[in-house]
Parts: structure tokens; sequence; C-alpha cells
């Protein structure tokens, strides 16, 4: 075998006009006019170009030659390489050949090879046995070069593995003793199974010759797994040669074929398995339908995605007050962690819960969660309920105010027992429980027992006939721990204890992951349609992946599809990967299980096989290597003609000059644009009473509630005056003047505390109103009721018109439990030491949020409580004492008459100012003296 | 083709004296007007078109008191009321040296001038010495003759630069005293800053000084075309013009543009500046330069070729 042939020989006989060439470049320009000259500096002066040598040097001459030569040498076309003829006459031909997905690549130069072959033992006169290993039905017979050629045409790849137990076995069965001559094994190259055992059972037929031809293996791709993560959708590839690294790119198509997103898949040099990933937004990640290799027509590099891979949006609800310094006492965090891998989450951007709510429907979620929300705004049930009904899921957590809300709530599954359950602590025998075992029914079964978990508190549900079936989880003693509930198309989850570590360690464990995952798969965008409704059901095939990875609609041989499989077992001839199902919901069946890995085929005990690569591959032709030669030759010259013409040596200068100017030039647009740039185009969002909120927030005022009655009103402001005036005078704390509030209007997040007498001849708050002093507390302001009517129930003995006003309030605002100021609360000690709190009048204790999980230990000096009751209820009419008039002198008379109580209630309201601006800095102040201990100091 | 300009070799002094002879014939003889108040005291044959110690009658004047009364001219006086005195013209002879650049660059003739620059430069500055002796001048060459008063200074002049030839460039004048005329012939192609150089150290001096300026005419039309090589008859560089009729128009603005300069810097110097193409008549330079010995106005265009 020559390593070198031309296509035309003849051709070569022109480099007989290699010299003749010569001679002609050498030849020299015109002899110049040799003139003396005595003027000639001033010729010089504007003469500067020197004229190029009239005589071209000789290494220029040489490259025109070797161009001229490398022109000559391409005419003639040289082939490395050129094919022989090499069969063995012995016995017949006996091509194998594996259409299977990874021969789509390259299958045009398989048919070339198999066709050469053929032609080959035509000249021969061999009968040719042609078996390929995809294929319903192998026909073996070793028949004459045309039916070969015709069998070789009508072959067309297959979006399968190859099985070759079938074909070989066709083989020996046609064959039938004859030791077939050549037996060219064209292989795909990747093996059937672990121990693949083709080669061996080949050589079992005693060929004189067995030829295994391949490919390269480049090409053999296949995505073998899809995960939509929180940023991307990651994919996992594998290939067959684990050669040097690579980077190749990711298209994602939807439904309809069109490209919406790119990535990159990366192999590491030696590394089989590859990872990519496509960056896009989540919404967009819904819509893909297939991902693909760029550049890969294959089967194996499509990779085809259903509605399990939809990443469900998920809305995040609090009743608690927001405080990012402190992310693991907030019961969102654990939530978010748990599901920001594989949800999106939202959140409602305003406090208000009367307008985050529709926000958040608007966001159309999946799912919502709802951590201790125990009542919402009256309006906000009905679109709710709409969500609901139309198929949304609402997961929602106990807590301390879920736990006080009351019993009518609808959006509960069970009805709930008011107050909660302590299974641990001073007062109860009992201990903390862990989980039973996941009910049968539950979407949690088939999860190990979570024997980590214990549960120290819970809200109880009542019992009913059909609570067990609507159990999720239990604790090891049989009360509920996540109870369901349909709504209309939806569905209510309710965890019986709160969504952080206060009532059990349930969301520190992996459990708690796993739970909300199921949950939240459960919810609608794809999830049940796929595995709900077709439960046990036979998919019919709905499109069909062909081998170049495309899908098309011709669904001739696939058989219905057993979902089970889908996914996790290769595709067979019976279920070609493709999608399963109909229009409204398919399942994707791909060509390979998550996780397979594509292997050579083994050859370690097959000596004697010849090895060689496809046609085309090899034979290679000079001609364009040459002529490229020919090109960069040319360009060369071409360069140095013009370098040595002095194009660039005269250009040279200005270049330089232009350069700098250039340089110059961009410099300075850039520093004016630098210049004029920056200055900020200020969208104008000043609003109404700007001023005056910056005047508010520049010095701390005391507000109070305007209840549009003129003695009220006029007593707060005289009173909140005389606090004012108190404050200056006593601490450092120097409020501004009082300042009239009118909570339906106004901007309440300036104040610290709202003082707010209650009247029950004023007009009722509006729901409106009601929202927004919700949202206030929420976002930790502080509202002081003031009933003022300590002494006037004495008179009829039942609630006074004001407390039944507040009630009223109270009612529609979602407010924690509340207990009397405890001996040992930061009330008490903030600034005064004191043991009541009067007012005008004394007796009626101050009400504020009970601080409930937490331990009696009488050796603390202080309760420290996390963030400041939002809600402060008293009876002792606080700005009656402390009002006085413009000579500050009180204005009203204590009840009892004793100057000792007023100045007791001036000394309340410092506290109470104290407490609500320095929060648990001054219950954490008591610890001083023992941290100082303790530094060692 | 041909080279339009060629080499020649220098030309003998003795064929130059007896062309510069023939020419200096057609000249009249010259006046040489010195108008400067320090003179030489050497008595001359030539007035000086002034009042002063002389032989011949210059104009009469009214006599002023404090002059001597024997300087009254009584016949004049008595033909009317008043009296009056007899001036004469002050006659003094007067130095001029001649010199002429004999460099490299003017060995060169090309086919449109008649002789070669050197040839032209020598004739001229030996039919100047001719009728400047004629006229009674002292005629001096710096570096080669001191200056005489004799009727044959034109043949001695030759004689001089037949012995010691002509240098190269501007000549030294380390020998020149007092003030005098001198008149430098050459082609003048050195920059003019340069040439400023060397003549403005003489202005200061005091000398009055004429330049001529012999250019061939190939110098001034550039008639070159096609492919030229030129090259430098001092330095012997060469550069290659592939068209040289391109460059015509570029070389000539320079060209002129360094005349003018030259042209310019003389006439501050006071110095008068005469430039001659050897294609024209040698007589043409010659009657310029002896008109501004003569004493005509210091030219005002600079550079108006004879």
């Amino acid at each position: 075998m020559s390593a070198l042939a031309f296509a035309y020989p003849a051709v070569l006989a022109a480099l007989v006009v290699l010299p003749a060439i010569w001679w002609l470049l050498r030849l020299t320009p015109p002899k110049p006019v040799v003139e003396a000259f005595p003027p000639f500096r001033i010729l010089a002066s504007i003469l500067k170009r020197e004229e190029t040598p009239a005589r071209s040097p000789w290494w220029l001459t040489l490259l025109r030659m070797l161009m001229a030569a490398a022109v000559i040498l391409a005419i003639a076309d040289p082939v490395l390489n050129p094919r022989e003829n090499t069969l063995v006459a012995s016995g017949p031909l006996v091509l194998v050949i594996d259409n299977s997905w990874a021969a789509a690549g390259d299958w045009q130069r398989r048919i070339d090879t198999a066709s050469a072959m053929i032609d080959d033992a035509e000249a021969r006169d061999l009968p040719i046995s042609v078996v390929f290993t995809v294929d319903r039905q192998h026909d073996a017979v070793p028949t004459d070069a045309a039916t070969a050629r015709t069998r070789l045409a009508a072959a067309q790849p297959r979006p399968l593995p190859a099985q070759r137990e079938q074909a070989v076995a066709a083989l020996k069965t046609a064959l039938a003793d004859t030791p077939p001559g050549t037996l060219a094994f064209l292989s795909d190259g990747i093996a059937g199974s672990e121990d693949d055992g083709t080669i061996s059972a080949l050589q079992a037929l005693q060929p004189a010759q067995l030829r295994l031809v391949e490919g390269d293996g480049r090409s053999t791709i296949a995505l073998t797994d899809a995960n939509n993560d929180a940023e991307t959708m990651d994919v996992t590839a594998s290939r067959l040669s684990a050669g040097e690294a690579r980077t190749l790119a990711l298209t994602a198509h939807d439904t309809r074929g069109r490209a919406i997103a790119n990535g990159t898949l990366n192999f590491a040099a030696g590394e089989a398995r590859g990872t990519g990933s496509i960056a896009a937004p989540f919404e967009l990640r819904n819509d893909f339908a297939q991902v693909t290799i760029d550049g890969l027509a294959t089967a194996g590099g499509t990779y085809m995605l259903d509605d399990g891979f939809r990443r469900r949006r998920v809305a995040l609800l609090t009743g608690e007050t927001h405080d990012a310094s402190q992310p693991l006492l907030s019961s969102l965090h654990y939530i978010e962690q748990a599901l920001a891998p594989f949800s999106d989450l939202v959140r409602p951007n305003v406090a208000d819960l009367a307008a985050g709510i529709p926000e958040l429907l608007e966001q159309r979620p999946s799912v919502m969660i709802m951590a201790d929300v125990g009542r919402l705004p009256e309006e906000t049930y009905a679109p709710l309920q709409r969500w609901l009904e139309a198929g949304g899921m609402l997961i929602r957590f106990a807590g301390p105010r879920l736990a006080a809300a009351p019993a009518d709530d609808p959006l509960v599954p069970v009805v709930l027992r008011k107050g909660e359950r302590a299974l641990d602590g001073a007062l109860s025998w009992s201990e903390p429980q862990p989980l039973a075992d996941y009910p049968p029914t539950s979407p949690f079964a088939g999860m190990p027992r979570a024997g980590d978990v214990l549960v120290k508190r819970q809200v109880l549900a009542e019992p009913t006939p059909d609570l067990p079936e609507r159990t999720w989880a239990s604790l090891a003693d049989g009360t509920p721990l996540v109870t369901t509930g349909k709504v209309g198309a939806g569905r209510i989850v309710l965890f019986h204890v709160s969504a952080e570590t206060g009532w059990s360690n349930l969301p520190l464990s992996g459990d708690f992951v796993e739970m909300l995952r199921r949950s939240v798969q459960l919810s609608r965008g794809g999830g049940v349609a796929a595995t709900g409704e077709a439960q046990g059901q036979h998919l019919p095939p709905f499109r069909l992946l062909t081998a170049a990875g495309t899908l098309s609609t011709d669904t001739g041989e696939a058989k219905p599809l057993d979902p089970a499989t889908a996914g996790a077992a290769p595709a067979t001839a019976d279920n070609p990967p493709g999608l399963y199902g109909s229009q409204d919901g398919f399942l994707a069946h791909n060509l390979f299980p998550a996780g397979t890995n594509l292997a050579p085929l083994p050859l370690a005990d097959a000596p004697s096989v010849a090895r060689e690569s496809l046609i085309g591959q090899v034979a290679q032709s000079l001609k364009p290597a040459l002529f490229l030669i020919a090109t960069l030759l040319l360009l060369a010259d071409c360069l140095i003609v013009l370098i040595m013409g002095g194009a660039f040596a005269r250009r040279f200068r200005p270049v330089v000059a232009r350069g700098t100017t250039a340089l110059a030039l961009t410099l300075g647009l850039g520093l004016a644009l630098a210049t004029l740039a920056p200055s900020p185009a200020l969208a104008d969002d000043t609003r109404p009473n700007d001023a005056e909120l910056l005047d508010r927030m520049d010095t701390t005022h005391l507000g109070y509630v305007v209840t549009g009655e003129a003695d009220v009103d006029s007593v707060s402001e005289r009173g909140l005056a005389g606090l004012t005036e108190f404050l200056t005078y006593r601490t450092t704390l120097e409020p501004g003047a009082p300042v009239p509030v009118d909570i339906s209007k106004d901007e309440l997040a300036v104040f610290p505390l709202l003082y707010w007498p209650v009247s029950a001849s004023a007009d009722m708050p509006t729901s409106a109103t009601i929202s927004r002093i919700d949202a206030y507390m929420r976002n930790g302001g502080t509202v002081l009721f003031d009933t003022r009517d300590q002494f006037s129930s004495l008179d009829s003995g039942d609630t006074s018109p004001n407390t039944q006003r507040l009630r009223d309030i109270l009612a529609n605002l979602d407010i924690p439990p509340l207990e009397p100021v405890p001996p040992e609360h930061v009330l008490t000690k903030s600034f005064y030491l004191l043991s009541n709190f009067p007012g005008r009048f004394t007796g009626s204790p101050l009400w504020v949020e009970a601080e409930l999980d937490q331990q009696q230990d009488p050796n603390r000096p202080a309760r420290s409580g996390d963030g400041v009751t939002p809600i402060m209820i008293t009876g002792n009419d606080f700005a009656g004492a402390w009002a006085i008039d413009a000579n500050g002198m009180a204005l009203l008379p204590t009840v009892p008459p004793d100057e000792t109580q007023r100045e007791h209630a001036f000394r309340s309201g410092v506290n109470i100012m104290m407490y609500m601006l320095t929060g648990n800095y001054k219950a954490d102040q008591v610890h001083v003296p023992a941290l100082l201990e303790r530094l060692g100091q | 083709m041909a080279a339009i300009g060629t080499i020649v070799e220098r030309t003998p002094s003795a064929e130059v004296l007896s062309r510069a002879q023939a020419r200096a014939a057609l000249i009249p003889d010259c006046l040489v007007e010195a108008h400067r108040l320090a003179n030489t005291v050497i008595a001359g044959w030539h007035g000086r078109r002034k009042r002063g110690i002389g032989e011949n009658f210059w104009q009469f004047r009214p006599y002023v008191d404090g002059e001597s009364l024997s300087r009254i001219d009584w016949r004049r006086s008595a033909r009317d009321d008043h009296t009056y005195v007899r001036d004469r013209e002050w006659e003094a002879a007067h130095t001029i040296w001649l010199w002429a650049d004999l460099s490299p660059s003017m060995m060169f003739k090309s086919s449109l001038g008649s002789v070669s620059k050197e040839s032209r430069a020598l004739v001229v500055m030996l039919a100047l010495a001719e009728i400047l002796a004629r006229s009674g001048e002292r005629i001096g060459c710096p570096g080669v003759m001191e200056p005489v008063a004799a009727r044959n200074a034109a043949e001695r002049l030759a004689t001089a630069i037949a012995h010691s030839p002509l240098t190269d460039g501007l000549p030294r004048t380390d020998m020149i005293r007092g003030s005098s005329d001198i008149v430098l012939i050459g082609d003048f192609l050195d920059a003019p800053d340069t040439i400023m150089e060397r003549l403005a150290p003489l202005a200061r001096r005091g000398l009055r000084g004429h330049v001529v300026e012999i250019a061939d005419p190939a110098e001034d039309l550039f008639p070159y075309a096609g492919r030229t090589e030129f090259t430098d008859p001092e330095t012997g560089q060469k550069l290659t013009a592939g068209r040289a009729e391109t460059l015509r128009e570029d070389y000539t603005r320079a060209y002129q543009a360094r005349r003018a300069a030259l042209a310019d810097s003389l006439r501050h110097l006071g110095w008068s500046f005469v430039a001659h193409r050897t294609d024209h008549l040698a007589s043409e330079a010659l009657v310029a330069v002896h008109m501004y010995l003569s004493g005509m106005p210091a030219p005002k265009a600079a550079g108006d070729r004879r």
C-alpha cells in the first residue's frame, strides 16, 4: 500500500517550468537614468522614499517558487493512504452493521464503507451477507451484491441501542457452518452490557478475517439526565471516548421546537461523564420540552422533558414581625432553605396582608405557604378561596397566632382546638413525642420514619371520623401532625407545629425538606396529571424521537408504555424513546435512564481482530492543505512586497500620530462621556407630605390617634405634651411636639408608639384602616390602647362601651396572645423600677404580648423578649394623668387625688417609651455584670 | 535617454580670463559709489559723489561765516550780490573683494545651459575685476590675493586663482580689513540659514555685499522625467525617483522658497542679491552687479533675476 498517490500524475510535469518561473521572477525593473544633481539636498528633502532595490532578494524568489510548486502539486491531487481490495476470498463476506442511535452521526460514511466492501466482494465474486443489529427481523442469508446494496440503501439508523445477540444468532443460523471469509463488524463502539460478548460470538463463527470497523466515537455522546435546579437546568451526559476536555453547546427547545435557551456541556479531560447547565429564568425553563447538543443530530444528543420537570412557584407568607437580623428565629427561614433548591419562592413586597395576598395571587403561585398566620384581613378570604378551588395548594404551619385564632377559620383542613398542647415543661408530665410511621395513604409513605424528630408543642385537631384518612403524618401517640383537606380542585395542608424550632426540631431535620418537597410536588404544575391519573394505565405513544433527534408523529411500531418503566430502563424496539400520553399530559421516555454510562466495546480477548476506520477518514486528499499553503505563501509574499515597497515605512509616522490622535480622541471622548453620563436623571419621586414626613423622621415624635372627638383629642395632645416635657427633663430622649395621627391616611412608620384612646362614641375605623394598623404592628410598631374605663365599669359590672369597642377593633386584627405585664418583664425595669403602671386611674393591668415559650426561671432577673410587644392595652387613662396646661400645671386630677400616682404615671410613660426605643437591649443590660465577670474584669 | 546635466572639468583660468576681458569691453567704466562716513584714506581717481577733497568741481554754495576767505570763488561771487564758495568732489579709491565658489556642485552643466556654472562664475568675477580695475578700484580675493590697485588686476587675479585654487564653501574673511565691498559668486545651494550664518558676521563688520547666484536652468526648471537616479556631486548620495516628473512641482516650490529666503535675509543685511542662470548672457549679471556697485538703491524686490 503506497502511502502517497497522485490522482493526476501528469500535472507533475509542470514542475519542469519552475526554472522558467525563476528566470521570470528574477527580471529587473528598467534601469534608471543617472543624473548628477547639485540641489540634491532640496530634492532629498521632498523625496524621502527609498526605492525598492532593483533585484528581488533570493529568498523572496524562493518563496514564490515554493508557491508555484505548491499549486502544481495541489492540482496533481495527492492522496494519502488510498484504499485497496483486501478481502479474503475463502468464503462469503459478512457485514454486521450497527444501525443504532450512535451510528446516525456518520451514517453516510458507514454506508460508504459497507458499499466499498460490497464492491470489493463483487469484484471477487463473493456472496454477501448483511445483517443489522437494530432490526426486528434479521435476514442474514448470503445474497448477491445487488440485493446487498438494496438492503444497505434501505437501512436507516434507529434511535435505539444496538441488540447484537439476536443479530449474531441469526447470522449463525443463516451461515450454517460455512465459515465466512471476511467478517466486517461496523460497530458504533458502545458495549451493549457490562460483559458484551459480541466479538467472541463473532469469532466463534470462525471467519478467516475479522475486521472491526469503528468511527472515531467523538460524536457518541448521550444526554442521560436533566434536573431543574434553583438557577439553572443541570444536564448530565456520558460519552464514549474519554479523551481530551470538550465543551459542547446545549440548546433547549420548547414544545414547538424553537430554541429558547442556551448552555454548555463540559467534559473534563479523561472523564467519560460530563455535566452542563442551562441558565434561564424559571418561567422559561418551564417551557423547555427538550434539550439537545448542538451539532449532534442523534437520539442520544436529545433529552426530552415532561411536566414533572417544571418548578413550582411558591408564595410565602408569615404573620410574625420580620426581623432580618435574626433569621434563625424566623419561621420562613427554614421553609426557604428547604424549598429554594427546587422551587421558586416569592414573598409579598408589602407587609399589609390585604395588599400582599392579591399581589401574590397575581403571580399565580402553585403553592402558598403561611407560617403562623392566625387571621387574615377579611377581604382576602374570598380570593384565596377562589384560588384554592381553582387548584391552588395552601400549606400552613401552626404557631402562637394560629393557636390563638378563633375556631371558625375556613382555611384549615381540620377543626382545631383553641390553644396549643405542650408536651414538655414544668407543668406537664408528658415527654416530647417522636413521629410515628407515615400512613400508607400519605404522600410521605416510603420515607423512613423520622426517628430523631421530637415535637414539644403542637396544635390539636378535634377528633372527627375522617381524621385518620386526612392525616399524612402523626405523632407516636397518634395525634395528627400533618393534616390535609381538599377544597375544590385545591388542597390545604396543615403542619400542626411551627415552622421554626420553638415547637419541634422538625424544621432542622432532613424529613422537613423531603415532606415539603413531596407536598409541593403534589401541587398543580404537572405532577398530579402525570402520576395521579395515569396510575397503572399504559400510555399510548404520542411523539417519537427519530434517529436524527427530532420528534415525529410517526408511531408505527411503538407500543403503549407502562409509566413505571419510563425513565427506569433503556428504550426498546417496543417502546422507542419519545413522548407517551396525549396532548394534555405526556411522559418523556428517554433513550437512556439516568445514570447510564457509555462503555466502549470490550476487545480484551480478541487478538485476531483487525481494527480499521471508516472510509474517507484516512484516505485523505492533500489538495486543500496544499492550496492553503499556496494561499498563505501568497499572502506572505504580498506582505513582504508591501513592506519592501515602504508602504508601512512611509505610513509609520502618520500611523503613530494618527494612533496617538485616536487614543487621545478615545480618552477625550471617554472623559467627556464620563463627565456627562454620571449626571443621573433623577426621577421625580416626591410625594405630597414629604416635607412633613422628613420633619417627623428627624425628631422622634409621640403620636396619638385622632378619634374625632375634641375633648378626647385635646386631652391626648396635652397628655403627650406633658410626657414629652417629662421625658425631655428626665431622660436623654427629647421628643418633638406630639403629632395627631389620622390612621386612615398618615404614614405610620415614623412613630415608635401610637397612643390610641378608645372611645365608644367615635367612629368605628374601617377595615382598610384596621389593615393599616395590622401592617404597622407587623412592621414593628406598637399601639397603646387606652380604654380609660378603669372605674366606669364599676357601675354596671359589665364591659364598658370603650372595652366593647376595643374588642370590636381587635377582632379584625391578627394579634398574639396577651398577658398582664409580668413582674420580671423589661417594662418594669427599662428606666424606673416599677411594680404597676397607673394613669389617672390605677388598678388596671397593662396587657402586653405573652411570651409563651418562656421558661419560668426564678433566677433570671428579667425576661429577654425577642422583639417588642406590638400591642399594649390599659384602662388607666395615661393621657389624663400626663396632661398639663400651658403653664405646666396638671389639667385633670388623679383618682384618687394623689400626686405620687401622677409621678408614677409619668414614670410609666417613660418606661414604655424606653422599652419602645431600646427593645430587648434593656433586657440584656441586666446581664452586664455577669458578662463582665465572665470577661474577667 | 542621455542625461540632462553633466559634471564638467574645471575651466582653465587663462581661457576664462580672455573671455572675461572680452565681456569687460562691453561694460562702460564704472564708478563705485561708496556711501560710508568712515572712509579709506587712500586717494583715488574717481569721485565719491559728495563734496570733499578732490580736484573736480562739485557745486557752488553760499558762503557761511567762519569759513576761510580763501575758499571764496570770487569769479562766481562777482556775478551777483552773494558770496559763493566752490566745493570740489571728494575723490577716494575703494577696495572691492571678489570671490567665486568653485565647489564640486558648481562643476555642472546641463543640456539647457550654454556653459557650466563654474565657468560662468569665473567669467563674471574676472569681468568685474577688469571693470573695477579700470575705474581705479582696489581688487582683492579673500584667501587668494591681497587687494591691488593696478590696471591689470584681472590678469593678476586670474594668475592668483590659477596658482591657488579657490576652496570650497564660503571664503575666509580674516584678511578683510575696514569697510569695503565684497562680491560673492556661487550657487548657494546650502540651506539659507547656513549661508546667513556665514554672511552675517561679515555684514556686522561693515562689509557691503553683493551676492550673485549662478544657477543652471536644469536646477531651476527640473526638466527630468521617468525613472531617474539622482546623485549628489558633493557627497555621492543617490536617490531614485520612479517618476521624476511627479516631483517637479514640489521641487520647484522648495527651490524657489530657498532662493526667496536667501534674498530676503540678504536684503535685511542691506546686501544686494542677483540671481543668474547660465542660459542667459553673462553680461546681464555683470550689469546688475555693476549697477549695485555704482550706488543704485538697494533692491526692493528680492531675487529679481538677471
